[in-house]
């Protein structure tokens, strides 16, 4: 007879061990499907300022393993497998993973987000090879290089801010003639010396040319179409939420996301939509460990029969 | 994971058991990433298949000769030969099916 937990968690970061802690704290049997490490996104961030608690801040791989530990402490599992499939309204939940075959009577969706792509030819073949979507990841490959960052928002300008310490020169890539990014930052890279801009302009594709990267770019406004040599561009044009998983099952909003208000409750009674993946104006961690608290506790009502 | 040298990872290669070397670097974000992974395969591979990491900015060399681009690479050998690689798996299952396939198993 396979285990039958009270709640299994998919997805690993902030929001889902939150979730766990609070469920298990609670005497909840809690298991956390995590694809690859606890942390999500933030086990990708070196240093964590605006989770409150950390005074020096800390590296949020290091946020991401405390976090694991801390609900284990009190009995969460773990489980590294990738969910292949869920089903829902099943009695109880059923979860397939590259790791078995896992029940539960209350499921706590916390997949996270991915960075979005350009969606223009060639991307695909360049992946990891000439197109990035992580300079702190692999910034450090075009050490005296020319490179690209495409994006106009807070991501985008640190990003070209981290190649612009690292890469000969950058250019910023944008759609638009003004950058959403937060002053601050904005300020920080127009004093480099090294960054370009390159206004109103959207990639339309990219090739390959010697070992280089061929960037074709139209001009928004008038249209005009040219082509720029570089040797890696970084995609930093914000993130998509991962609910390919529950698509069909669950509601997604225009954008992809799970609407749920404050309760993290979906539209099917025991599952909840915790952190990035659910319709909200703030995505910090901060957010996502809320939510976390939030399901957890009307987990708990969905078990006693009150909800 | 034992972390080799270059000595050891030429010598080591030539084996008949298959190695799996994780190509890393110290300020890779993604490579701590895959480690809990890596450690949980090693562990559930048992003797089958030997595991290793090496820093590519101790051993630049290799990393030339190997032509790593990216990391973190996952390169698998036997006898000397390139059974074949993976590049920032961003899920444990990505790296179970690489191995899968490339051992025919």
């Amino acid at each position: 007879m396979a285990t039958i937990y009270d709640m299994a968690v998919i997805g690993g970061g902030p929001g889902g061990y939150s979730a766990a802690l609070y469920a298990v704290r609670a005497g909840l049997r809690v298991v956390v499907l995590e694809k690859l490490c606890p942390g999500g996104q933030m086990a990708l961030t070196s240093q964590v300022d605006n989770y409150p608690g950390f005074d020096q801040g800390i590296d949020g791989f290091t946020l991401g393993e405390n976090m694991r530990r801390g609900a284990e402490r009190f009995g969460a599992e773990t489980v590294l497998a990738e969910v292949l499939r869920c089903d829902l309204t099943a009695v109880p939940k059923r979860i397939e993973t590259s790791g078995g075959t896992f029940f539960a009577k209350t499921l706590v969706y916390a997949a996270g987000a991915v960075p979005r792509e350009l969606g223009v030819p060639g991307e695909a073949a360049f992946a990891a090879k000439g197109v990035h979507y992580c300079a702190s990841c692999d910034g450090m490959f075009y050490k005296g290089k020319d490179v690209m960052v495409v994006g106009g928002g807070n991501s985008a300008v640190e990003d070209a801010l981290v190649l612009s310490r690292i890469a000969d020169r950058v250019t910023l890539i944008h759609r638009r003639d003004t950058l959403r990014a937060e002053k601050i930052s904005v300020k920080a890279l127009e004093s480099q010396k090294n960054v370009d801009f390159c206004w109103n302009s959207n990639v339309t594709a990219l090739r390959s040319m010697e070992n280089r990267v061929a960037v074709a770019l139209q001009n928004g406004i008038t249209g005009e179409e040219t082509e720029r040599i570089t040797d890696g561009v970084f995609v930093s044009i914000g993130r998509k939420p991962a609910t390919e998983l529950v698509k069909g099952q669950l509601m997604l909003d225009p954008a992809g996301y799970l609407p749920a208000d404050e309760s993290t409750r979906t539209q099917i009674p025991g599952v909840f939509a915790v952190g990035d993946v659910r319709t909200k104006a703030v995505r910090q961690i901060v957010t996502a460990a809320a939510d976390g608290a939030a399901a957890a506790h009307f987990a708990q009502e969905y078990l006693a029969g009150k909800d | 994971m034992k972390e080799w040298n270059r000595a050891q990872f030429e010598r080591e290669i030539q084996g008949d058991k298959p190695v799996l070397v994780d190509f890393w670097a110290p300020w890779c974000g993604h490579c701590r990433r895959i480690a809990p992974a890596l450690e949980s395969i090693e562990a559930e591979m048992g003797q089958s298949c030997i595991l290793a990491k090496l820093n590519i900015d101790a051993e630049p060399e290799i990393a030339r000769q190997e032509n790593i681009t990216v990391l973190p690479t996952l390169i698998l050998y036997r006898a000397g030969q390139r059974l074949g690689s993976i590049t920032a798996p961003d899920a444990k299952a990505k790296i179970e099916d690489f191995l899968r396939q490339a051992l025919g198993r």
